[in-house]
């Protein structure tokens, strides 16, 4: 399985929960996140994220 | 054939530093009435918490203005501002001195650069492969020495060894040194309160790792110092000061914690053996039952931050210099989060994340180990009995400390699978 994951702390975004804190709500594509939300975890910039195998 | 090298013991061989520790980390039974009690008051108090818990000075910062910071937004607030809320102010007269110059005590930028070399090794694609390689092993090992018996005390029989025993076999040191290596790193945390064991310990420690790793330069095997020594990002690796101070953390970090948190699992859940039975026929429950023990119970209840510049939080002005107690203890009891916080349900309703792993730059490198571990011996548990439940005849579970929260005991019985 495939995830984008935060390679400053290894959070991986999962599509069908979002990130309802950050205001993204369940369900959407990673395509569709504003380019200034930031990892919830950690605080990277989606910039900083990566598709990895998991 | 390379010989490993030799991890000398404290002077004084009979310091016993598992009791001493519990004077640096609280013998407390309950601390959450007294936290609940405090967030009333405000989210951001003076003083410090472990004053609130203990008579057993800190040496070390005991001496600063102290605030504490309860409440689940505030505390957010402060974890995800490192530049006015740092951590080489917080922790280079505590963790700095144990350990050495590891990522705890850094500010960015020098941080981010260190940060990321570390967490490549511990991102959960990789550590994703060890659950087989590390962890399992060492899981049906331990389990295979009371399975038989019917009954067992799972802390000091299986969660009080096997995070520790997975980092052995990580580093590839044997077997004859681990009993010395898990003693000198529990007692590296005791300049804490003054014990001169706690700078001779971290002295050692670093002997021996500063050794180790020139060897597994010399001939690198598949082994984690060897990783973490020809690992790059952007083009720079660690240098040997960093590794080996990070290496000194890895016991406390990875192995204490860990400990911690699959002890606080066993008991939320056979405290709960509705929840239990639960688990047991769907495993699927697995993830959640972790996330409500690392809310419930975390293994550190309390991290701290420096205030860089005068600011003000939640309208208490903060000088700067102040020492910012960040009881992540409270922030994952914080009723506004979590009706009803103090009960135990894998059941609830997860609307925020819980910070038994802080937030911001510096959260857990270690978490997807620590997730996958205590997965890995919840399955074992499972699969290898059934039935389990509490001994009826002997104490039941008692989690105590006010920083690093353990029952001593988990006295349990059950049939074999």
């Amino acid at each position: 399985m495939k995830q984008w994951m935060c390679v400053q702390c290894g959070y991986l975004y999962d599509q069908a929960v979002g990130d309802p804190m950050g205001d993204v709500p369940p369900g959407t594509a990673w395509e569709d996140i504003p380019d200034d939300w930031k990892c919830p975890d950690c605080g990277a910039a989606k910039a900083e994220f990566e598709m990895v195998e998991i | 054939m390379t010989v490993m090298p030799k991890l000398a013991d404290l002077l004084d061989q009979s310091f016993d530093p598992f009791e001493i520790e519990k004077l640096s980390t609280g013998d407390a039974d309950d601390p959450y009435p007294r936290i609940h009690e405090l967030r009333e008051k405000g989210t951001v108090l003076k003083g410090s918490y472990r004053t609130e818990f203990t008579d057993v000075p800190d040496v070390q910062v005991g001496h600063l203005e102290q605030y504490m910071v309860l409440g689940y937004d505030t505390i957010l607030k402060v974890l995800t501002n490192p530049e006015v809320f740092g951590n080489r102010g917080a922790f280079q007269h505590t963790l700095g001195k144990s350990f050495g110059r590891t990522v705890t005590v850094m500010d960015a930028p020098e941080h981010t650069r260190y940060r990321k070399i570390f967490q490549k090794a511990f991102l959960p694609n990789t550590v994703a492969k060890w659950g087989e390689t590390f962890v399992d092993p060492v899981v049906n090992r331990l389990m295979g020495a009371f399975i038989d018996r019917g009954e067992a005390d799972l802390v000091e029989e299986f969660t009080h060894h096997y995070p520790f025993q997975v980092i052995y076999s990580q580093l590839q040191i044997g077997q004859e040194q681990t009993k010395v290596f898990h003693k000198l790193a529990i007692a590296q945390l005791l300049s804490a309160i003054g014990a001169p064991q706690g700078p001779e310990a971290t002295e050692k420690l670093g002997d021996f790792f500063r050794e180790l790793l020139a060897q597994r330069r010399a001939d690198p095997g598949d082994d984690l110092i060897s990783h973490l020594a020809t690992v790059e990002a952007d083009g720079e690796r660690l240098p040997d000061e960093v590794l080996i101070s990070f290496l000194r953390q890895l016991m406390n970090a990875g192995g204490d914690t860990t400990f911690r948190g699959t002890s606080v699992l066993f008991t939320g859940l056979l405290t709960h053996p509705e929840q239990w039975e639960a688990v047991a026929a769907d495993r699927s429950l697995i993830p959640q039952a972790i996330e409500e023990a690392l809310r419930w119970e975390g293994p550190v209840s309390n991290t701290m931050r420096y205030v860089n510049e005068d600011t003000e939080l939640d309208g208490v002005f903060l000088p700067e210099g102040t020492i910012l107690n960040m009881v992540l203890g409270s922030a994952n009891r914080d009723p506004g989060k979590y009706p009803n916080p103090d009960k135990f349900d894998i059941f609830r309703e997860r609307k925020v994340r819980n910070l038994a792993f802080a937030n911001g730059p510096h959260v857990c490198i270690g978490q997807h180990l620590a997730r996958l571990e205590m997965t890995r011996a919840l399955h074992a548990i499972l699969d290898h009995t059934r039935n389990m439940r509490l001994d009826p005849d002997k104490p039941a579970p008692d989690i105590r400390g006010h920083l690093l929260r353990v029952p001593d005991h988990i006295y349990v019985k059950f049939d074999k699978a």
